[in-house]
């Protein structure tokens, strides 16, 4: 038993790095991927292509690749940078890129005459999506959304790649040291709380937000 | 008050309104009657700024709709498009708030006046899900009546509706009528329409086939094709 919560503290030790990662990606891809949903759909055709490749390119390549390319490559051309900075970094582009489409997808999926009755009442662009369009948007993309902030706890196990300690290198550490599964299955049960709790806490918002449908 | 010259309108080659040309006086009820897709609906989106024309000339009080002109109309919608997550006070109290920048408790003292004014004000804290069709369309009534419009479109108010609620609606606009609001009212009901309106036009073909005083073009159509729908239709 005491070595069961050794071994868990030790792990949990190891997912401090990341917790701060699934933060400070959760923080930055939120609004990055609202703004960019908003431009992509803007009349300026020049900046939505823009957004068109960058998720093109951030969807179409493996998390890992991005990794390694920002980790190992960007130092080709002088921009070296911490194993956390080079991680957060790649982690809040890659799932930037996935929000933009989502939240692109929640836009486009109200009615047109929403747009119509706001412009009818005189209303602008801008007062007319932070108003009407994007409050009805949030209830529809609250599931993907999910979705997403799920995966994004599994997918900061791939930090191990470029040389980063997190929750699954703790308890692979272990089993290297103990010849003892019971850190893996620990690590297992770490993820699956986790992932729990962010469900609970997206079922809540749901519920809060459906209230008029 | 408004005036509609030459208007033409296509949609990809399709030609849905030719050479529409007339005018609306201030205080005067017109009614757009007419076979389904025969350009009305249409001609109010272009009135409305909400389709852009390809030729012609639209004014509201002497300025074009394209410049501000459009601010003075207020569209009623066949599907009401309600805000479904604003209550139908918040509804009505969102525009003069956001758009006219009043303060919310004079837009709160509005609302609760226009609704009941559609006979809504025990409604005021329902979502538009637990109203009925024409609860909600009342509320949207009110709603573009918040802005103090100086014309009000109607397109089609009570198409969407089950027959029991389209008279309620319909009351609503008349009493509008009773009051002088200026009025461009699409309808298939033919009743209404003759009763409320002191002019008709009457489209066929993205054309107006005939125009004038309502109690004349119903007695006595001048035109074939008007005589065969109204015959159809009372």
């Amino acid at each position: 038993m005491t070595y069961i919560l050794d071994v868990t503290r030790f792990i949990l030790k190891g997912a401090i790095t990341t917790f701060n990662l699934y933060i400070i990606t959760a923080i930055f891809c939120v609004p990055l991927g609202i703004l960019l949903a908003v431009f992509k759909m803007s009349k300026y055709s020049i900046l939505s292509k823009i957004i068109g490749i960058y998720t093109w390119i951030f969807r179409g390549t493996p998390l890992l690749l991005q990794l390694f390319f920002v980790y190992y490559a960007l130092p080709v051309i002088g921009v070296s940078l911490m194993p956390f900075t080079a991680a957060a970094l790649t982690f809040v582009l890659n799932y930037s890129a996935y929000l933009t489409e989502i939240f692109r997808a929640g836009i486009e999926s109200i009615d047109r005459g929403q747009f119509e009755a706001a412009k009818s009442l005189g209303m602008n662009y801008r007062q007319t999506m932070t108003r009407i369009i994007i409050p009805q948007a949030v209830r529809r993309v609250i599931p993907p959304t999910c979705n997403e902030a799920i995966n994004l706890v599994k997918d900061t196990a791939l930090v191990a790649a470029i040389g980063m300690g997190d929750l699954l290198r703790a308890a692979k550490e272990v089993l290297t040291r103990d010849f003892s599964i019971t850190p893996f299955i620990i690590a297992a049960l770490l993820y699956l709380g986790i992932s729990s709790i962010i469900v609970a806490i997206f079922r809540r918002i749901e519920s809060r937000y459906s209230i008029f449908d | 008050m408004i005036k509609v010259v030459n208007v033409n309108k296509s949609f990809k080659g399709l030609k849905v309104l030719k050479n529409i040309s007339f005018n609306v006086n201030k205080g005067e009820v017109i009614s757009i009657i007419g076979p389904s897709g025969s350009g009305k609906s249409t001609l109010l989106r272009c009135i409305s700024q909400l389709e852009e024309i390809d030729s012609g000339y639209i004014e509201v009080d002497n300025i074009p709709i394209t410049k501000k002109g459009y601010k003075k109309i207020g569209i009623v919608f066949q599907n009401f498009n309600l805000f479904p997550h604003k209550t139908a006070l918040e509804n009505i109290i969102e525009a003069p708030i956001v758009v006219n920048k009043i303060n919310k408790n004079k837009a709160v003292e509005l609302g609760k006046e226009l609704l009941s004014k559609v006979g809504l004000l025990d409604k005021q804290d329902y979502y538009p899900y637990q109203l009925s069709g024409g609860q909600k369309q009342r509320v949207a009534i009110a709603r573009a009546l918040a802005m103090e419009p100086e014309i009000m479109l109607f397109d089609e108010p009570t198409s969407a509706l089950d027959p029991e609620l389209v008279g309620e609606v319909l009351n609503v606009i008349k009493e509008l009528a009773k009051q002088h609001m200026t009025m461009l009212i699409v309808t298939h009901e033919m009743k209404f329409a003759r009763e409320v309106s002191d002019r008709v036009i009457f489209m066929d073909n993205g054309e107006i086939i005939e125009k004038g005083d309502s109690n004349k073009i119903f007695e006595s159509p001048k035109h074939i094709r008007v005589k065969a729908f109204l015959s159809k239709m009372v």
